[in-house]
Parts: C-alpha cells; sequence; structure tokens
C-alpha cells in the first residue's frame, strides 16, 4: 500500500465522487417517499389483479414494507448505475486505462511493486465504493426521518446493511481490478466486467420476476445482497461469507498474475 | 556478434545472452553487454529494432525469456524495485498527467520515487522551465514542453543511472543543446546513462560507447571513437599541375581523377595516408570527418546483404 498514490487516487476521484455521492444520498432520501406515495396504490394494484406481484417486486425488494422499498432503493438500476460509476468504472481503467494511456510505466518507474500498485488501487476502490454505499443508506435513513418512518426500521441493523452491500460491490470492484490486470487495453476490461455484472443482474432480476427460474438467483451475487433480511434481523453469515469469498478469488487472481505479466510498450 | 564483456564488478549494467520472445516474435536475442559506471551508453537501432525491449526488461516491465541481467549490481527478475528506487526513467513519448500543473507533476512522481528532488530546480532552469510555466496545466503544453518535463522527473533525484529512452525527440535545437551540456554534466558528476536514440548525430556528439541493435541482435558494440576510427572518410585533393596516379596507395578507394583534383574514399588510418600523399605539389587537402551514420547503415546495409544471401 503506497500512501501517496492512495491519496493522489482519491484526490482525483473527488469532484465525481462528490457528484455521485450527492446523487446517492439524493436516491436514498426518494425511496421512503416514493414508498409513502404509492405503496397503498401498488397494494390495491396487486390485491385488484391488475398487475402481478412479481411486477412490483424487485430483486429481493418490493413497495409493500419499508425494508422491502429500501432493498428494492438498493438493488434499483440507479443505485446500481451510482455504485457502479466506482465499482466498475475506476477499477477497469485503474491499470488498463492507465496503460493504454501510457502513464502506467511512469508509475511503475517509481519504486512501486506490481502487488503494492495493485493494493493501493483496489483499497481506493473499496473505499470510494464503501463512500457511496453509504450515501445511498444515509440518505435512505434521512428520508426515513423525513417521511416519519424511522421507527419502522431497526436502524442498529444499518451497519450490517452497510457491510453486506460493501462485499458485494468490492467483489464486483475485484473482478474489475482483475480484468484490468489481465488486459492492455480498457475497453476488454470494461466489457468482461460490464458483461459479468450483468448477467450477475440479469439472473437475480430473472429469478424474481418468473417463480418458476427462482433457482437463478443463487448464482448471483446481487443474490446475496438482502438489506430486507438483515433489516429484518435475519442476517445470514452464509451471504456474507460467499461475498468475502467472491472478493478473495479475483484478489487471489489478480495478485498472482499483475506482477508475473509482461508489460510491453504502449501500442 | 558479442563483445568481450568487461568485469561485472564495474558494470552498472551487465546482460549475459539476455533473450526476450513474444511468441514468434525474438524482441532480443542472445544479447551480452556491459555499461560501465560513469559513461554514456548510446543504443541505437530503429524502430522496432528492440530498444524498448532491452529498457523494460532491464526495468523489471518484462520477463527475459533466457539469459540474464543485472543493473547496479542487481538481478532485473528479483529487484526491480530496487533497482527503479535507484533509476531515472524517461519512457519514449511520455504520457503524463494532463489535469495536473508541471509542478505537481514533479512534485508527485517525486513523493513516489520517495528520495529528494535535489536537482529540480537547477533542471528547470537549464531546460527553461521557468515557475509560470511550471504552474500552467500540462494539457496546455507543447510537445517540448512535455519531454522537458520528463527529462526533469527522470533526473531530478539525481540517480546513479538515468534510462533515457529518445530523450530528445519534441525538443527544439537550443534545448538539445542545452540537454547534451547535461548529460556532459552528469558524466563529469560520476552518473551513468543509458540512451536509447535513433539521432545518430546525438550519439556521436554525447555517447562514450555504442551499441547498434537490428532485430533483437547486437550488431556492434564499441567505443565511439573506435567506430569511428574505422569508418570510411571522403578525402579530396587538389595538386598543382597534374594530379599523381594514386590508384595504387594502400587504404584508398573509389579513386576519380578530375584534372587536378582527386576524390576518393579512404578506409585506412589518417596519418598513414597524410605520410604517403605528403609533396610540395599538394595545394589542398580536405578530409571529411568520420560520421557515425555512415557505421550504422555500413552495420545494416552488411546485415540485409548477408540475409539477403541467407535467403
Amino acid at each position: 500500500m503506497n500512501l501517496r498514490l492512495f491519496v493522489q487516487t482519491l484526490r482525483w476521484q473527488r469532484i465525481r465522487l462528490l457528484a455521485v455521492g450527492l446523487a446517492a444520498f439524493g436516491w436514498g432520501a426518494l425511496i421512503p417517499t416514493i414508498y409513502v406515495g404509492f405503496s397503498d396504490a401498488f397494494r390495491e394494484m396487486v390485491d385488484s389483479g391488475f398487475l402481478p406481484e412479481e411486477l412490483l417486486s424487485f430483486g429481493s425488494g418490493n413497495f409493500f414494507s419499508v425494508p422491502g422499498a429500501l432493498t428494492l432503493g438498493l438493488q434499483h438500476p440507479l443505485a446500481i448505475a451510482f455504485v457502479g460509476i466506482f465499482a466498475i468504472g475506476a477499477t477497469v481503467g485503474a491499470v488498463a486505462g492507465e496503460r493504454e494511456r501510457g502513464r502506467l510505466e511512469v508509475l511503475l518507474a517509481r519504486p512501486i511493486s506490481r502487488r503494492e500498485l495493485y493494493s493501493t488501487l483496489m483499497t481506493a476502490a473499496v473505499l470510494l465504493v464503501g463512500l457511496i454505499v453509504a450515501a445511498l443508506l444515509v440518505g435512505q435513513i434521512a428520508g426515513l426521518a423525513l417521511q416519519g418512518l424511522i421507527d419502522e426500521v431497526q436502524l442498529g441493523w444499518m451497519p450490517l446493511v452497510f457491510l453486506n452491500g460493501l462485499l458485494l460491490w468490492s467483489a464486483f470492484a475485484a473482478f474489475g481490478m482483475a480484468a484490468s490486470v489481465s488486459f492492455d487495453r480498457h475497453q476488454p476490461a470494461l466489457g468482461v466486467t460490464m458483461a459479468f455484472v450483468l448477467l450477475n443482474y440479469f439472473l437475480e432480476i430473472l429469478g424474481s420476476l418468473w417463480r418458476d427460474v427462482q433457482w437463478s438467483q443463487n448464482y448471483s451475487l446481487f443474490h446475496y445482497f438482502q438489506p430486507g433480511e438483515i433489516l429484518a434481523g435475519k442476517a445470514d453469515p452464509y451471504d456474507f461469507a460467499l461475498l468475502g469469498l467472491a472478493i478473495a478469488i479475483p484478489v487471489i487472481y489478480a495478485l498472482a498474475v499483475f506482477p508475473r505479466r509482461d508489460l510491453a510498450a504502449p501500442s | 556478434m558479442h563483445a568481450e564483456p568487461m568485469g561485472t564488478q564495474q558494470a552498472v549494467i551487465a546482460t549475459r545472452g539476455l533473450t526476450k520472445h513474444y511468441g514468434p516474435v525474438h524482441a532480443l536475442v542472445d544479447l551480452t553487454l556491459d555499461v560501465r559506471a560513469g559513461e554514456i551508453f548510446g543504443f541505437l537501432g530503429p524502430n522496432g529494432a528492440g530498444k524498448s525491449t532491452m529498457i523494460r526488461t532491464l526495468l523489471g516491465f518484462l520477463h527475459p525469456t533466457a539469459g540474464s541481467a543485472t543493473v547496479l549490481g542487481l538481478d532485473v527478475t528479483t529487484a526491480s524495485v530496487e533497482i527503479r528506487a535507484r533509476t531515472g526513467y524517461l519512457p519514449g513519448g511520455i504520457a503524463l498527467y494532463d489535469e495536473l500543473s508541471g509542478a505537481d507533476v514533479l512534485s508527485y512522481l517525486n513523493d513516489l520515487q520517495g528520495r529528494e528532488a535535489v536537482r529540480r530546480d537547477e533542471l528547470c532552469e537549464r531546460l527553461q522551465m521557468s515557475p509560470s510555466v511550471l504552474r500552467r496545466k500540462v494539457r496546455d503544453y507543447s510537445r517540448g514542453m512535455r519531454q522537458k518535463i520528463g527529462v526533469i522527473q527522470a533526473l531530478q533525484h539525481d540517480p546513479e543511472l538515468a534510462i533515457l529512452d529518445e530523450p530528445t525527440e519534441g525538443l527544439d535545437p537550443l534545448m538539445q543543446q542545452a540537454f547534451y551540456s547535461l548529460m556532459d554534466d552528469l558524466r563529469a558528476a560520476g552518473r551513468t546513462i543509458f540512451f536509447s536514440s535513433h539521432i545518430l548525430s546525438e550519439v556521436e556528439r554525447i555517447c562514450d560507447q555504442v551499441a547498434i541493435i537490428r532485430a533483437g541482435h547486437l550488431m556492434a558494440l564499441q567505443h565511439v571513437d573506435d567506430l569511428l576510427a574505422r569508418r570510411k572518410r571522403k578525402v579530396s585533393l587538389r595538386w598543382r599541375g597534374s594530379a599523381p596516379d594514386l590508384s595504387e596507395l594502400p587504404g584508398l578507394a573509389d579513386v576519380v581523377v578530375k584534372g587536378d583534383r582527386i576524390e576518393a574514399t579512404l578506409l585506412g588510418e589518417v596519418a598513414g595516408f597524410v605520410r604517403a600523399i605528403a609533396s610540395p605539389s599538394l595545394e589542398d587537402l580536405t578530409i571529411e570527418p568520420a560520421r557515425l551514420e555512415e557505421a550504422f547503415l555500413e552495420f545494416y546495409a552488411g546485415d540485409e546483404a548477408s540475409e539477403e544471401a541467407r535467403g
């Protein structure tokens, strides 16, 4: 871990972090408002048979309870886009992008080992992801307070929700970093990482919309992000362990492969 | 071709049979050379000859397929971090951080280097990078200014060894002269410079020893003076009255007589030739200096001819 590189990496992201963090906070705060405004109407639509319940569920979330709404807000494509800016965008460019721009060799001309470089960039990515997940959750708490729903959620479980979200997005960040150290160019690294995230998302959403293939959710990392369950006091340690494993595998791969790779001159 | 390696104790860079293959491409083949402390070593070759591969292998960016290399006595495969701590490196066509100012780039890279930037002010002054220029964002810099930042970042911490990949690329003639003078001073201070270039005149101007590489093969490894001493020189002589017959003179070739003037190519040593032609009838004598360019082209022509013969 190189402190100077770590600080500079965060500095480069500070404006983006501020903008995305504010947007994530705003989105988080909006979720309780949407719940208060539309929950009853959604329930009526389902009860009247106008809409199947599956269509108002999203991943593990729904609009029929406060924890369900919070979960839906955290698994919504908008939330994924906010966190993905750092978990995917920043990680795939961290090595492959710098290499393509020709700046990686300027960096590696310093006495920094590749493992140190990787560890520093990965740590920065986890911190950035953590800050966005935190912004989403703080926004949700602020929204709950504004709507007078704060008592409907056991806030004591929020740190565990944060940890669960951090692990999920760190797993994707670790995958993005592994792709980044494997390719000489940014685009293939981005393509592989996007495909991985979208496949996971597809398997999760498919299982939630179509009960016959509910098993597909077991193969999605998103399925192990369960804020609703945690807030209901039913956190499953298996979810955390599995996400931890999903982080460890790409990290071990990157630490093994990156130092052994040839870094030819950028073409 | 193999030059006889010198004792490795005094070699700042030493390679032995260094080979690098990228699949079927043989980027470096059995390269053996030494770079002594305190010398400026020119590494010559056209684009794609293997110059950058050599440099990247020395810095640990590439792993040798075979052979070995040490820099500052440290193995390039096991101690590249230590090597880079004591080395300054200017990559060819350096890419910088456009969003930072020149001063911030230098500070950032030096912080990562972890050594005091003892030469920065002097380098900025000599390369005419004033404080006001350094305050500007790198994105506003011309190519020459970027190159100057590249040179400064490589040398600001006063490294024992500087590896410079085409350092004068983009510099105007005045700055090239400033750079040459800087190299002279670094040599005087005992620093070692490994200098890759395809600009023959500058290698001739500043280098002590030169290696010529083609398609990954070392074609020549000699002191510049030795290389030039054996080169062909154009000679032109003017005589009072008709010119004598010099066609039998040893070391002289391509003799063309035009009235009182003789033009020829001198292959041998100059002193013997001057002694042989000394005559009261000799009115004028011009011997063009030997040029590295001719030596370089000769090595390449010879290699191409042998390839054609093999083909």
